[in-house]
């Protein structure tokens, strides 16, 4: 393979083997924790436009299969890895992850130092990077002149209104770049799902005469979004049991009058434990944020602080004290695990009945 | 074989359900008590109690509410019309909103029983009733406010709840006749 370069605006540059297509791509580079469902990652469109560490020294080892993609078309920049392990004997696998990367234009890059370089982006924070098939100065002026894009969600998110027919509860999707998962849940519980884009109107919505409404996972950040989206969401979630998750999730609470932050350093993973309020209780669930509810900014005679990451502290789920809405930042879905938080769309399911009353 | 409809972690998640519902439907916990109907309502209206202490951080108080059996296996006739035989509430229920907590709705006479001698006591602001499983066959005009699950049953088919307190799980089944 190819000797190719992960190179970062700082002027640094890292040396390794080429996989995957042989493509130039820049994006903000982050890095993913987790140990496990580096498939379920790279075509999760939450990482739009970005460049992907994975902490996971070895990747690769279990192909691809029909089961764990997030998105048809991945739209990730890359893939930074530690060891590739391109040789799969997992029953599962209908293709390697290098081919994979080739069909969708995907660059990846191993024999990279990946332990150093989180320490790094943890210290210095966000920070553009390309991988080049050279480290030269021109390669540079390339990186510092990007200009990556704040409008992930028109990017990813669909521009249409689609069907995912089944004979349950009628449920609104409003996408923001939805990843599978979501869909799939709803599926497993029957439910009747149209999937509308994220400018819809709170009219668009009623209009479904839908049973519940679901805010979807997205990329980049909620306050890029415009105040439309925010309208929808207070006329919709008085009318309308509402689950929002992820990018949602920022959304409500921003529409309930809540702020944001943006972390110092992204955080992916699903090793923190996250503080189930109700029960006290303790579960774990698959991460990824760049930005967090500001704790203090809730207005406690609106919402209701659910869940609280133990580690760094922040709000990992909401609910609204007068309407049956409720919302989590951490991925309910469980693609990739863990599962614990999957009965998180029991609960909307049995909010939608228990509306019929 | 009994037929387990509700496990253990659909308890859960229908009491932290109706918790929330609480919260919507009152606006709050303000001048909120809650009362048990023995014996597994108790436990119940605990349950409901400490995750309202772990959100709202207000201590509700909860009480109990002791009926003579009327259990739906055993034949009723107008002999067996249930009553409140004792009380367990040390505080007063004047001007309050109420919260009834009872594991099965059936006929409604133990719900009857109970209001009237939460009545007795004072003059509430209201009355709501929570229960974990309505089972239908009513044979007075009342309805649950927050229902954890609605299970269309025969008469002839008994409920069994089960909480991990007094019975070592959380679960409820249907036992055929």
């Amino acid at each position: 393979m190819a000797k190719r370069y992960l190179i970062l605006e700082d002027g640094s540059a890292y040396a390794g083997e080429g996989f995957g297509a042989g493509a130039t791509t820049s994006g903000e580079v982050i890095f993913n924790l987790n140990l496990l469902g580096y498939q379920e990652t790279i075509t999760d469109q939450i990482y739009h436009n970005q460049i992907i560490i994975f902490a996971q020294p070895a990747i690769g080892n279990v192909g691809i299969n029909h089961d764990s993609y997030e998105s048809i078309l991945p739209t990730a920049k890359g893939m930074v890895v530690r060891d590739l392990t391109n040789i799969s004997t997992n029953r599962l696998s209908r293709l390697s992850l290098d081919e994979f990367l080739q069909q969708h234009n995907i660059p990846g890059i191993s024999g990279i130092d990946t332990r150093h370089l989180i320490r790094k982006l943890r210290q210095a924070g966000p920070m553009k990077g390309s991988i080049v098939d050279v480290a030269d100065a021109h390669a540079f002026d390339q990186l510092n002149a990007t200009v990556l894009t704040n409008r992930q969600v028109d990017q990813v998110a669909t521009p249409k209104p689609y069907p995912n027919p089944d004979t349950g509860k009628n449920v609104v999707v409003i996408d923001f770049g939805l990843k599978h998962g979501i869909l799939r849940q709803l599926s497993e519980r029957r439910c009747n799902v149209t999937v509308l884009p994220w400018t819809a109107s709170a009219q668009d919505v009623l209009n479904l005469d839908p049973d519940g409404v679901l805010l979807s996972t997205g990329p980049g950040s909620p306050l890029d979004l415009g105040t439309g989206v925010l309208d929808m969401i207070r006329e919709v979630q008085a009318e309308i049991p509402l689950f929002a998750i992820g990018l949602g999730h920022e959304l409500f609470a921003l529409a309930n009058g809540a702020e944001l932050t943006a972390l110092p350093v992204e955080y992916h993973g699903s090793s923190h434990p996250i503080r189930r309020i109700i029960t006290n209780d303790v579960i774990y669930a698959t991460q990824g944020q760049g930005y967090a509810v500001l704790a203090k900014s809730i207005d406690r005679d609106r919402l209701i602080t659910t869940y609280v990451d133990l580690i760094d502290g922040t709000v990992q789920g909401l609910r609204h004290r007068d309407f049956p809405a409720f919302s989590v930042q951490f991925f309910a879905d469980g693609a990739p695990g863990p599962h614990e938080s999957r009965d998180l769309f029991d609960e909307f399911m049995e909010a939608m009945t228990s509306r019929e009353g | 074989m009994p037929k387990v409809v509700v496990d253990a972690m659909a308890m859960q998640r229908a009491l932290t359900r109706i918790t929330y519902e609480i919260i919507e439907r009152n606006k709050g916990v303000d001048d909120l008590v809650i009362l048990g109907i023995k014996t597994r309502g108790v436990y119940l209206a605990r349950r409901i109690a400490s995750r309202l202490q772990q959100l709202e951080n207000v201590t509700v108080p909860v009480g109990d509410l002791d009926v003579t059996p009327y259990r739906d296996d055993i034949e009723h006739d107008a002999q067996n019309e249930p009553e409140v035989t004792a009380t367990n509430i040390a505080f007063p229920v004047a001007g309050k909103k109420v919260i009834l907590v009872d594991d099965v709705l059936y006929t409604g006479r133990t719900i009857r029983a109970a209001m009237s001698a939460v009545m007795a006591l004072g003059r509430p602001k209201s009355i709501n009733l929570a229960v974990l499983v309505d089972r239908g066959h009513r044979e007075l005009p009342i309805r649950a406010d927050f229902v954890g699950k609605n299970i269309p049953s025969s008469q002839r088919e008994r409920i069994k709840v089960s909480v991990s307190e007094i019975d070592n799980r959380d679960a409820v089944e249907i036992l055929k006749a």
